[in-house]
């Protein structure tokens, strides 16, 4: 039982280990403006986000600026 | 078996291993952009899709037009007509070699874009990753401590 626990568990590290890491110069897609948390049309999220301030008294919170091309 | 594993593990981690300061650029790299002895590059890694790059080529471009260094651009865009098409709009004149198998960028690894590499004698000597205000005013500064 305690063996096929560890080769479970150690089975699982080895999945982690095969997750690749996105490179600056592979993050095209990342940098595309669809790709940005307001979306194509951050007039709409910004009025969605008034209606929702003016409802819940609250703000914030709400993600932040940035495609992901590795800039800074 | 484990042996092989590990072998196999250690040389693919070796070859992601990027270049770092005070390393040397492989021989056919070097031979690749053509770099003369005794010269200092200032070697910039760029993509038509990242914002910096473009925000920053423009100023590279002047210290490329008041002879302050001698400029090696990169594009790394998939599609060299992307890379082509920013190069003209942006009327850049410094020499572009386009990285479309991606040899090069892997070569170097950088963490960051754009990339800025000095390099004298295959050396590199400094490396600016990331977005930088007044890189011309930088480069120029940097290229009076290097030389």
């Amino acid at each position: 039982m305690q063996i096929t626990t560890i080769a479970l568990v150690a089975f699982l590290l080895m999945g982690c280990s095969m997750i690749e890491e996105v490179k600056p110069w592979e993050k095209e897609n990342l940098a595309k403006p669809i790709m940005q948390f307001e979306g194509l049309h951050p007039e709409v999220t910004k009025f969605e986000s008034h209606v929702y301030f003016s409802k819940e008294a609250s703000r914030g919170g709400s993600g932040v600026a940035g495609g992901g091309c590795g800039c800074n | 078996m484990l042996k092989k594993t590990l072998y196999t593990l250690l040389v693919s981690t070796i070859g992601l291993m990027a270049l770092e300061t005070g390393e040397t650029i492989p021989q056919n790299i070097q031979e690749q952009l053509k770099l003369e002895n005794d010269k200092i590059y200032v070697v910039d890694f760029f993509a038509s899709w990242c914002k910096s790059c473009k925000k920053e080529l423009p100023l590279v471009e002047k210290v490329y037009q008041d002879k302050s260094a001698e400029i090696i651009g990169i594009n790394v865009d998939k599609n060299r007509e992307d890379g082509e098409k920013m190069v003209s709009d942006l009327a850049l004149s410094f020499p572009i070699v386009y990285d479309t198998d991606k040899t090069l960028v892997e070569t170097f690894n950088p963490l960051g874009f754009p990339a800025l590499y000095y390099v004298k004698n295959g050396k590199i000597l400094n490396i600016i990753f990331g977005a930088v205000d007044e890189i011309d005013k930088k480069i120029d500064a940097d290229m009076k401590v290097l030389k």
